[in-house]
């Protein structure tokens, strides 16, 4: 299909120059549709209008899942208990966020493909240098108590995450970006941002990537738990700490019409028992399967397997100002040991994705694809071993943490490092141990030669580049200190277009290949099993669960 | 009388103290502190002082304790870190629901267990009494969990005859909460069975060798007078002090059964709140077990007495 030019001349002449920086690069055919849709979604372009200007290049987008058909019911979810008070300003676990995307909405959300879609803001657009955010809010939007939704309520929410005294979870996203009064009403339905430095993903820290970030009434002062009111799809009905929550359809929802009737969310201490559930017909759905408790139920007829791919992986980290991981050489030859195809084969059974020793997943559009994967390669392993003066061998200790597939990890790792002389001694301790008191000095995590960390999903990899590996960062278990990385972050983060963005990802990706502070082997998908026949279950790596198109079947 | 029970009462006060300063110590070795715990690894240390100073828990260790052990004395247990909200209804509910497992899971095992014990050792060294402590070994040596699974497997998912979760929906009566409480109980009995039934053994059997049942039956009292009036009441006698221990394990110990089953006890209460560094909850909730042991061994002392008129009278005297 010929591009249509007078609809692409019109949206030019109609955008400022970052907008027209997108298509000057669709049209050069150096973006696919998904990061076409992806990056402009970021830049506050509707899906709408990016479908129609990737349709009239030629870019069709795949066809989509069926739409539910009925309305009606309950959808029993079988979840772990949230780990304390729900209080949206504090929760910082998985079963405590997803009790939040039943009854919350945030500005915008982060989807499956990592586009961001439109929730409570209509739109949204960055000044020329991505250091002033305005978002349009979307009208006609109604809390739980029935009161409208206004930009004073959007100052306020993120203004209260963005205040330390309030010792939100979302500062360590906004560190650095957003402080208490950047966030400014320009009138009652537009807010804009005014950020402490330029940021080209802005949108993603006000999105459900931010899971901190649901939109409460301005004279919101705590007990969330009492009355839930925000303006989701589901009203609280009731809420017992430990034991489980129901919550009944919000007519007023202005997402439409909401399916289910009731959502009942029932709280357990382990996946064991929820597993159980599901087959003894207790539970239509359980919120999050880890691969290696849940075999039983993964290829179980029965049931089905929402499987996203998420950017969430254990990195493996060695102590670059200690031995025997001083040179580089020792910890590239480390990770050119392991087998990662088989890892994600033998260890994760298959779900989830191979990693190049850099945050970039593939997941991600602005990774750049032409760097070469590392692959298991023992003979250059021994070489470099040799050149660094290390044709013997080390021994060191590896310490980590009970947690998932991490202790086997571990000893995959163990065995594989073997075959260069390398002699690990493992150190597995429980959770709370291995992270200790979280700061330098006081925490195995971050004071270890050499350590396995879990790191859950983010949507952009910003978090991911600064915190664990820039000389600065405060979960720099690698002791990475280099100064061309960190300046490659910062421009990384304040680019606003996407090809400047993966540029600079090559370079970012080529760097830690070369220096390996921290191995990256696999990403491993996020698992959400649900009852057979059951559609319009939408999920997020997070760990959000959205039911308002759900039905059981 | 009283003054046994009046030292008893003060030694249990002594004891529960102790208890308390032992947890609050506990606690304050295990790495990491409160605000880090709720918040996790990677939340924000401005975000971590500023919890852990409204929570309080930022203050001097003795400050802290000498706050909560005068609160506590007082009546007020405190509020939950974790939860924020008062502590003393989530102990009351959870050591309700404890003592109800716990009694569904002693009504079906002490008699049963006795029951077979005595049947044993009637039968002494025949094909019952074999079967029977070997079947009650067994049984023992099952892990909760195995078994718990397995109940679970065969009841639950596959014949569908029982709930999987322990927790019975809202406004259940006393048979619905039943209903629930049979399957966790059976993995209890289980593992209580062997115990009982041997001691029960035991006891039977040095009570029929014992001069007074020789008497009984020389005297030419019917068989079934000298069973129940001069055997069983001797047997039953190590038997009570097993079941007053058993106690504490049943009300306190019960984590994988709570958690496998869904069931909120005051076992998985504390666990959690360990985890978690809940020190309010995690105080109130280890004491109120240990007041249900001191409470179950005095009440196992004074059955003892009564079953035992040695005791009894040397008490007194």
């Amino acid at each position: 299909m010929k591009p249509s030019h007078a609809l692409i001349e019109l949206f030019r002449s109609t955008h400022g120059e970052v907008h027209n920086q997108l298509i000057d690069s669709l049209l050069a055919g150096r973006l696919n549709r998904r990061e076409f849709m992806r990056h402009g979604s970021c830049l506050g372009l509707s899906l709408t209008t990016l479908g129609t200007i990737a349709g009239s290049v030629g870019l069709i987008a795949g066809p989509r899942s069926a739409r539910a058909a009925g309305t009606g019911g309950t959808i029993r979810v079988a979840q772990n208990a949230p780990a304390s008070a729900i209080d949206p300003v504090k929760i910082a676990d998985g079963p405590g966020l997803a009790i939040l995307s039943y009854v919350g909405d945030f500005l915008c959300f982060d989807r499956n493909d990592l586009t961001l879609e439109p929730m409570l803001a209509e739109s949204w657009s960055p000044n020329k240098d991505g250091t002033v955010w305005t978002f349009k809010l979307r009208q006609g939007v109604k809390f739980h108590n029935g009161k409208p939704l206004t930009a004073d309520d959007v100052v306020a929410s993120i203004d209260r995450l963005a205040d330390p005294a309030n010792g939100s979870n979302a500062l360590s996203a906004f560190t650095g970006y957003l402080s208490k009064g950047g966030t400014r009403k320009v009138d009652d339905h537009t807010v804009a941002f005014h950020l402490d430095a330029a940021n080209g993903s802005f949108p993603y820290l006000v999105s459900s990537d931010n899971y901190n970030a649901i939109i409460l009434p301005a004279d919101y002062a705590g007990n969330f738990e009492q009355s839930m009111i925000a303006t989701g799809p589901f009203k609280l009905e009731k809420y017992t700490p430990q034991v489980g929550a129901s919550f009944v359809r919000n007519t007023d929802y202005w997402g439409g019409q909401v399916v289910p009737e009731r959502v009942e969310a029932t709280f357990f201490a382990d996946i064991q028992p929820q597993i159980l559930a599901l087959q003894g017909g207790q539970a239509d759905v359980i919120l999050q399967a880890p691969v290696l408790q849940s075999v039983a139920v993964l290829n179980d007829p029965n049931f089905e397997v929402i499987s996203l791919p998420s950017t969430a992986h254990q990195q493996l980290h060695m102590r670059n100002d200690m031995e025997p991981f001083k040179d580089a050489r020792v910890r590239r030859a480390v990770a050119l040991t392991l087998d990662r195809p088989k890892l994600v084969q033998g260890l994760m059974k298959g779900r989830a994705k191979i990693g190049n020793d850099s945050p970039f997943a593939a997941v991600y559009p602005m990774t750049d694809k032409s760097v070469p994967q590392r692959e298991r390669n023992i003979a250059e392993a021994k070489e470099l071993m040799a050149a660094a003066g290390m044709a013997n061998g080390f021994e060191t200790t590896l310490t980590t943490e009970r947690f998932l597939e991490i202790p086997d990890y571990a000893v995959l790792v163990q065995n594989a490092v073997k075959e260069i002389g390398g002699k690990i001694n493992l150190n597995v301790l429980d959770q709370g141990a291995y992270y200790g008191d979280a700061v330098y000095g006081k925490s195995p995590w971050l004071d270890s030669v050499m350590g396995i960390t879990d790191y859950g999903h983010r949507g952009v990899p910003n978090v991911f580049l600064s915190a664990p590996l820039r000389s600065d960062g405060t979960w720099n278990g690698a002791h990475f200190k280099n100064k061309d990385y960190d300046q490659l972050v910062t421009s990384y983060i304040a680019s606003l277009d996407i090809e400047a963005q993966r540029a600079t990802a090559g370079k970012i990706q080529r760097l830690l290949l070369e220096e390996t502070p921290v191995i990256f082997s696999y990403f491993y998908d996020y698992l959400t099993v649900v009852k057979k026949g059951m559609s319009g279950v939408v999920t997020t790596a997070m760990g959000q669960l959205l039911l308002a198109k759900a039905t059981i079947g | 009388m009283a003054r046994f029970l009046l030292k008893r009462v003060a030694l249990s006060l002594i004891t529960l103290w102790l208890l308390s300063v032992i947890v609050f110590t506990a606690g304050q070795v295990l790495p990491g502190n409160v605000g880090r715990a709720m918040l996790g690894p990677f939340a924000d240390q401005r975000a971590v002082d500023a919890l852990n100073h409204e929570m309080g828990t930022d203050r001097p260790l003795l400050v802290q304790y000498g706050d909560w052990i005068s609160r506590f004395v007082q009546g007020d247990m405190g509020r939950s870190y974790a939860y924020r909200a008062p502590v003393a209804p989530f102990i009351a509910n959870a050591l309700a629901n404890s003592a109800k497992l716990a009694a569904v899971a002693f009504l079906l095992v002490v008699p049963l267990s006795l029951a077979m014990g005595v049947l044993a050792a009637l039968h002494a060294g025949r094909p019952v009494d074999r079967s029977i402590m070997v079947a009650g070994m067994s049984a023992t040596i099952v892990p909760e969990f195995v078994s718990g699974i397995i109940l679970i497997l065969i009841f639950g998912v596959w014949l569908r005859w029982l709930p999987i979760s322990a927790t019975w929906p809202p406004g259940a009566g006393f048979f619905g909460q039943l209903y629930h409480l049979l399957l966790p109980a059976i993995p209890l009995v289980l593992i209580l069975f062997g115990y009982i039934a041997r001691m029960a053994r035991a006891g039977t059997l040095e009570a029929l060798d014992a001069d007074y049942t020789r008497t009984a039956v020389l005297k030419g009292l019917p068989q079934s007078t000298v069973l129940w009036r001069h055997v069983l009441r001797n047997a039953l006698l190590p038997t009570v002090s097993v079941i007053a221990t058993q106690t504490a394990y049943l009300i306190g110990g019960l984590v994988v059964i709570e958690t496998l089953f869904r069931y909120q006890g005051i076992g998985s209460l504390i666990f959690l709140a360990a985890n978690k560094k809940d020190f309010p909850m995690l105080e109130a909730g280890v004491l109120a077990v240990g007041c249900v042991f001191a409470v179950a061994s005095l009440l196992a002392d004074l059955i003892y007495s009564w079953l035992n008129p040695r005791i009894r009278f040397g008490a007194t005297e």
